[in-house]
C-alpha cells in the first residue's frame, strides 16, 4: 500500500468517500420509498388544514401498503389526471360507502350521492370552494395512494401531527 | 476464566463469519429488489383474456419499468397495470387507447353485436385483452389511470416453444 504513488491513493480515498455517500443515498431512497417521505404541499385545496403558500409534512408509506387507509385520513395520492403530479387531499370514502357531495358549493347548494366503486376510494380537499378532486375527476383507485400524512415539520407554528 | 473466554472467542468468530455470508446475501437481495423495482423483472401471468398471445395456463414473462417512469408506453404495447379494482392484484392487458385516443368497442361480444365509442380522458389508458370474450378490462371498468401501469411486458420467457420478444 506504501508503494502507491501518491495520486492512485487520492483516487482511492475519494472512491472510499463517494461510496459512503452513495451508501447514505441508497439508504435514504430506500427510507423514503418503503418508509416514510417528506413532502411539500401547496395550493387552496386543503385550506385552512394546510397553508396556501407551501406546507413540508411527512408522510408514511406503510398504512397505504397495508391496506390500512381510511375515512378522515389525510393521503397523497398520484393525480389521475397527470401521472407525474403527487397531491395531498382527504379520504371522505373508502370501496362501499355512500358518499353524499356538494357539487358546486361557488354556485348551488346541489347535493348528489354516490357510492364509491370497489378498489376505489374517494378524496375531496378541505377547501371545497377551490379543489380539484373526485367530485371532478371521479372515485380514485386505491392503488394510486402513494402515502398517508401525519406529520407536519414547517411552518414552526404548525408543526406537530395532521388529523 | 481462561477456557469461557476460549469458548467465547470460538463462538465470536463463527458468529462473525455467519455474519458477513449474511451481508453478502443481503446485499444480492437489495440489488434483485432493485433491479426488480426500476429496471425489469420476471411475472408469472395466467388466465384467458390475453389468448392467444399469452397461454391459459401460465408464462413467465419479462416486463420492463423504465418506459412506464419516463412516460414511454404507448398503444399496442402489453402492459402491467395494478388492477382499479383489486389494488393488490397485477392484471395484463394490451392498450388500445391513449389519453384523448377515440375507442370504439364491444361491449359483450358474447352476447350481442352493439359498439360503443368513448373518448379516453386525460392521464387515462384504455386497456383491453386480446381475447374479448373472456375479459375483464376497461370495458367493464373503464378507462385506468396512467400511474397504475407498472411495467411493459417485453419478453416472454417460458414456455420454452413462446420464447421470443412480444410484439
Amino acid at each position: 500500500m506504501r508503494n502507491l504513488p501518491p495520486f492512485l491513493m487520492i483516487v482511492k480515498e475519494g472512491l472510499d468517500k463517494t461510496l459512503t455517500v452513495a451508501k447514505f443515498l441508497c439508504a435514504l431512497h430506500v427510507t423514503n420509498t418503503y418508509l416514510c417521505t417528506s413532502v411539500m404541499a401547496q395550493g387552496p385545496s386543503m385550506l385552512p388544514t394546510f397553508n396556501l403558500t407551501g406546507d413540508l409534512l411527512l408522510a408514511e408509506r406503510i398504512s397505504a401498503r397495508f391496506g390500512r387507509v381510511g375515512p378522515g385520513d389525510i393521503v397523497i395520492i398520484r393525480s389521475p389526471e397527470n401521472p407525474r403530479k403527487i397531491v395531498a387531499k382527504r379520504v371522505k370514502g373508502v370501496e362501499g360507502d355512500s358518499v353524499t357531495y356538494v357539487v358546486e358549493p361557488k354556485s348551488s347548494d346541489r347535493c348528489e350521492t354516490v357510492v364509491v366503486p370497489k378498489g376505489h376510494v374517494w378524496i375531496e380537499g378541505d377547501n371545497i370552494y377551490d379543489s380539484n378532486d373526485s367530485r371532478k375527476f371521479g372515485a380514485v383507485p386505491y392503488g394510486l395512494i402513494q402515502g398517508k400524512v401525519f406529520w407536519r415539520i414547517w411552518p414552526r407554528e404548525g408543526f406537530g401531527s395532521v388529523r | 476464566m481462561r477456557l469461557l473466554g476460549g469458548f467465547i472467542g470460538q463462538w465470536s468468530s463463527v458468529a462473525k463469519e455467519a455474519l458477513d455470508r449474511t451481508m453478502i446475501v443481503a446485499k444480492f437481495l437489495c440489488l434483485l429488489h432493485v433491479t426488480n423495482n426500476y429496471l425489469c423483472s420476471s411475472t408469472l401471468v395466467y388466465g384467458p383474456s390475453m389468448l392467444p398471445t399469452l397461454n391459459l395456463t401460465g408464462d413467465v414473462v419479462l416486463a420492463e419499468h423504465v418506459s412506464t417512469r419516463l412516460g414511454m408506453v404507448g398503444l399496442g404495447d402489453v402492459v402491467l397495470v395494478r388492477s382499479p379494482e383489486n389494488p393488490r392484484k397485477t392484471v395484463t392487458k394490451r392498450i388500445v387507447g391513449m389519453e384523448g385516443d377515440t375507442v370504439t368497442f364491444l361491449v359483450d361480444p358474447m352476447n350481442s353485436d352493439r359498439c360503443r365509442t368513448m373518448v379516453v380522458p386525460k392521464g387515462h389508458v384504455w386497456i383491453q385483452g386480446d381475447n374479448i370474450y373472456a375479459s375483464k378490462d376497461s370495458r367493464h371498468f373503464g378507462p385506468v389511470p396512467y400511474g397504475l401501469i407498472q411495467g411493459k411486458v417485453c419478453y416472454r420467457v417460458w414456455p420454452l416453444d413462446g420464447f421470443g420478444s412480444l410484439g
